[in-house]
């Protein structure tokens, strides 16, 4: 069992290595339904949840570790939520992961064919002031369809990391490994 | 570094700006939340929120809840809407800056096949091919019949459990321990016998299509085609998916069921999904021993989806509650990937496999105690008295005592009842119907408790058992009357 209040208490002055010996770093993905946070999250952490081509269906919160550069991370995949307003109990589950578990890195994971309505969430969550990474989805289905999304430019808009990433192919997973190395080694 | 935050200036008197402002002024505690975000979703009235805020400032609440209660004044729209809509705008802003429009989004196939399996007109005949060629020709024709047949006569009965009784008679010379492994119900002739040579074929072939199902987007598709008739019951084309899912298999879907968004629905659903779903080695064993008589499988089809639908119909008159309101992503046709279709089927038939073994090799264990102790006669007996009134055999009885165990378990004892030709075509189907109907297996049990506790679980339960008999014996006596013969 991992202790979570281990992170939480952490003073902004204190050295790494303790903080890892109290309990990993924990990264959340949130996102829609049927966006591929089960498959960026087999990708992370190495491991097996059923993937699946319809919305909703992680019910169960899995939960795995990633290893990037020389760090453990505790990753915790989400039921699919709209926003940060939930309607039905997987968004509650969902919400309460966020609020009661602090994440370290949020990674918000939007379908790219779908920019402007999955946009409205990163907001509120950016609002929320959780440390968002966002990760542009399915970026070959977007390209199939004619639409091409400039991330530097997105990313100057809202302020955080933006990854574009093809997640069944592992497209963009090294970029984004270096965006959560970067984010968790700057800040406290 | 700092957000540039976007604002919900309006032009009234008294705006979500000023109010959001005061809000987070007021606040002290800790959220994890940024106390403006706080402040916005007690404008939306999130009652969860705001019960965290009674906790944490209860000297302010009152305060907070009049500012609330005075912005709705200003304005004329849902609080909710409104801050939506403003941050949707900022989104639209954003997307219309970062995103280019190359063209070539052209009308494609993908689309064309999106529309025909959505369309009643076209969607229909195309699920009903799928359920033939998928169901019916793949998994019950192919995995029930061909493959069945060889693991069980070519392989299992010649070498395995001929090995096993020969084994047997040799070391164990006590003939009441030798009937625990290789008896009539014995672990090794019946237990694992019924799981790996009967059941596991079929369940691997169903996952197999089901996996392709699924991930080609198929799944939504057919939410929104059945929405419709969905709606006269009272679920949303949502439910679909659990329902589709307890093909696979009814415990897991009903977990599942957390996903709808009303109390009402989850009751439905589980109240559906413990009767008329069959789950996945059920299904294939049926298919597979009604196969070759098609008016079969349509009386049994029928009856079934009758009963869904009566019961469904009926369950949302009893229950109270609004009529559900249906939206869904409909994510884009695919080719599934074979590789993940490949892990996917395996991963499921090992956890499959995990959940059943034991429960199989169990359940011998415990005919073989009760055939010690008298008590598998008494129960065999009591169960005999709905068998009789279904007009069935008596030999029959003891599929209904496997059902207990699993429904897949009950219908591996009906398969080989139905080979040994104990059955005519109408007491098959009047079988199958009964024990499709049957009561829950003891996993779906403890997960109905868990998920709708126990007052439900165990009502749930005793209708079933009761309903799924009075069903099997008004179709017997209903196809007697007319001297159908199947």
């Amino acid at each position: 069992m991992e202790i979570n209040n281990g992170g939480k208490q952490r003073g902004p002055g204190r050295p790494e290595k303790e903080s890892t010996s109290q309990g990993h770093d924990k990264i959340a993905i949130v996102g829609n339904p049927n966006v591929g946070k089960s498959v960026l999250f087999n990708n992370l952490t190495g491991s097996y949840t059923v993937v699946s081509n319809y919305p909703g269906t992680t019910v169960e919160v899995s939960r795995g570790t990633a290893k990037i550069g020389d760090r453990t991370y505790e990753v915790v995949d989400t039921p699919g939520m709209y926003s940060l307003l939930p309607i039905t109990e997987e968004e509650k589950v969902a919400r309460q992961i966020l609020m009661d578990e602090k994440p370290r890195v949020l990674i918000h994971v939007i379908d790219a064919k779908n920019l402007e309505r999955m946009l409205g969430f990163t907001l509120q969550l950016v609002e929320a002031s959780f440390p968002v990474i966002l990760v542009l989805n399915m970026m070959d289905e977007a390209g199939k369809r004619g639409k091409k999304i400039h991330s530097e430019e997105l990313e100057r808009e809202l302020h955080v990391p933006v990854v574009p990433m093809v997640a069944t192919t592992s497209r963009g997973m090294g970029v984004l490994r270096g965006r959560i190395e970067e984010y968790t080694s700057h800040e406290n | 570094m700092k957000i540039d935050r976007i604002k919900y200036d309006d032009p009234v008197e008294f705006s979500l700006e000023i109010a959001v402002d005061r809000i987070e002024n007021m606040l002290e505690g800790d959220y994890r939340l940024s106390k403006r975000a706080v402040g916005l979703l007690l404008l939306q009235e999130d009652e969860d929120i705001l019960g965290i805020v009674r906790e944490k400032e209860p000297g302010k609440i009152n305060e907070i809840v009049e500012i609330v209660e005075e912005v709705k004044k200003h304005y004329s729209h849902p609080l909710d809407y409104v801050i939506t809509m403003r941050r949707q705008e900022e989104a639209r802003r954003i997307s219309s800056l970062v995103e280019e429009n190359t063209g070539g989004g052209k009308f494609s196939l993908r689309e064309w096949l999106s529309r025909i399996t959505m369309n009643p007109l076209t969607g229909i005949p195309i699920l009903f091919a799928a359920l033939y060629w998928g169901l019916y020709k793949f998994v019950g024709e192919l995995g029930a019949g061909v493959v069945v047949d060889f693991l069980e006569e070519a392989v299992f009965e010649r070498y395995v459990s001929a090995f096993f009784i020969s084994l047997a008679d040799s070391a164990i010379p006590w003939p009441v321990l030798r009937d625990l492994f290789v008896g009539e119900y014995g672990v090794i002739t019946l237990g694992i016998r019924y799981a790996l040579a009967l059941i596991l074929p079929i369940v691997t072939m169903f996952f197999l299509v089901f996996s392709v199902i699924e991930d080609s987007g198929y799944l939504p598709r057919l939410a929104m085609l059945i929405d419709r008739v969905f709606k006269k019951i009272g679920l949303s084309g949502r439910a679909v998916i659990p329902m589709v899912l307890g093909l696979g298999c009814a415990t897991m879907a009903t977990m599942v069921t957390r996903t709808l968004p009303t109390k009402r629905e989850r009751v439905i659903s589980t109240m559906l999904l413990a009767l008329a779903v069959p789950c996945s080695a059920q299904l294939g064993v049926i298919v597979g021993l009604l196969g070759g008589r098609r008016g079969a499988v349509l009386v049994w089809a029928g009856v079934i989806g009758f009963v869904f639908l009566f019961i469904g119909y009926l369950t949302a008159k009893v229950l109270p509650g609004e009529r559900p309101t249906f939206y869904m992503e409909v994510p884009p046709l695919r080719f599934p990937n074979i590789s993940n279709v490949l892990i996917k089927t395996f991963a499921r038939v090992k956890w499959y496999l995990k959940e059943i073994l034991p429960v199989f090799i169990l359940a011998s264990v415990m005919i073989w105690l009760g055939k010690l102790t008298g008590l598998f006669e008494a129960v065999i007996r009591a169960l005999e008295v709905p068998t009789r009134l279904m007009g069935l055999p008596r030999e029959s009885a003891h599929v209904f005592l496997f059902g207990f165990f699993r429904r897949d378990y009950g219908a591996a004892g009906l398969y080989d009842l139905a080979r040994e030709g104990v059955l005519t075509g109408v007491q098959l189907v009047v079988a199958c119907i009964a024990l499709t109907l049957f009561l829950p297996c003891v996993a779906q049990f403890l997960v109905n408790i868990k998920e709708r506790g126990w007052k439900t679980a165990i009502a749930i339960s005793a209708f079933v058992l009761v309903f799924s008999f009075t069903v099997a014996a008004a179709v017997n006596y209903a196809l007697l009357f007319l001297g159908v013969s199947l």
